[in-house]
């Protein structure tokens, strides 16, 4: 039986929207406050969906210590309390948009994937990030 | 279409399989092994598709989808504990994949009509669920 597993984790980090490649008032005008110098923080919540069959003898679609050792040390340690423009070297270039951290999320665990789940295991499906109770983005991989 | 009913049933369980070690069943399910149990307050959610009939409006009477749900689920299901008193878990692991997929084949025959099951979503907390949309 194939069933679609989710789990959700969160982390709090700070930010600041600003594009090098836009004038100070573009900036402004693209980002409004999410612009501020001094950058602001969040608690981010991230979902992780993964495809999977249910094994027989455990009933389980996957092994959520594997799981969560992923996404501690491919999301969490890494991110956890940090600030994402100054300390996580891609958001040197790239504007730290809930799009843009969704998906370097994605690219991270797909990358780490195989080596915790190899021979076949659970498929990722979807990731999705809350920046806010309102601002929440999804890669689908369906 | 896909509309989709939320319900809630408390009950206990234990993650442990009677085909592995003492050992491995620690190593799976940690916690979750404890052999005097535990309890969730489960949420599931149940969606259906469809298209709407044209004179009701509706895809299917939620009056008999929660009737349905109270009577093949919540009544079997609520203030259990699942390995003892609930069908298969005397020989299945009453993990969240399992229940969900035990609430679907409780309620799949009942849904008729325009309208058919699309999912069974199953959240045993906050930050765990598991959806199972039938077949293999």
């Amino acid at each position: 039986m194939t069933v679609r597993l989710t789990r959700k984790y969160g982390f709090a980090a700070s930010h600041r929207l600003h594009s090098r490649a836009l004038s100070d008032e573009e900036n402004r005008r693209t980002y409004g406050k999410c612009n501020n110098p001094h950058g602001h923080g969040h608690n981010y919540e991230v979902e992780i969906t993964v495809r999977g069959q249910v094994d027989r003898v455990t009933g389980r679609a996957i092994d959520l210590g594997r799981l969560d050792r992923i996404a501690e040390e491919q999301i969490l340690k890494p991110l956890r309390y940090r600030n994402l423009n100054e300390e996580v070297p891609v958001f040197h270039e790239v504007v730290p948009t809930t799009e843009n951290l969704a998906a370097e999320l994605d690219r991270r665990l797909r990358s780490a994937w195989p080596e915790v789940f190899p021979d076949g295991g659970p498929v990722l499906e979807k990731l999705r990030i809350w920046e806010t109770e309102r601002n929440i983005c999804e890669i689908d991989h369906a | 279409m896909v509309i989709s009913k939320k319900v809630e049933f408390s009950a206990s369980h234990i993650c442990r399989s009677p085909r592995l070690s003492d050992a491995e069943n620690e190593r799976t399910f940690g916690a979750a092994a404890n052999p005097l149990g535990h309890g969730h307050n489960y949420v599931v959610e149940v969606a259906i598709e469809g298209e709407p009939d044209p004179v009701t409006g509706m895809i299917l009477d939620l009056k008999r989808l929660k009737n349905i749900l109270e009577e093949k689920v919540l009544s079997v299901y609520d203030h259990r504990l699942l390995n003892r008193e609930v069908e298969p878990f005397d020989r299945v692991v009453p993990t969240v994949e399992n229940i969900a997929i035990d609430i679907w084949r409780r309620i799949d025959p009942h849904i008729q009509g325009r309208a058919k099951l699309y999912s069974v979503r199953v959240h045993e907390t906050v930050e765990l669920s598991v959806e199972y949309r039938g077949g293999k």
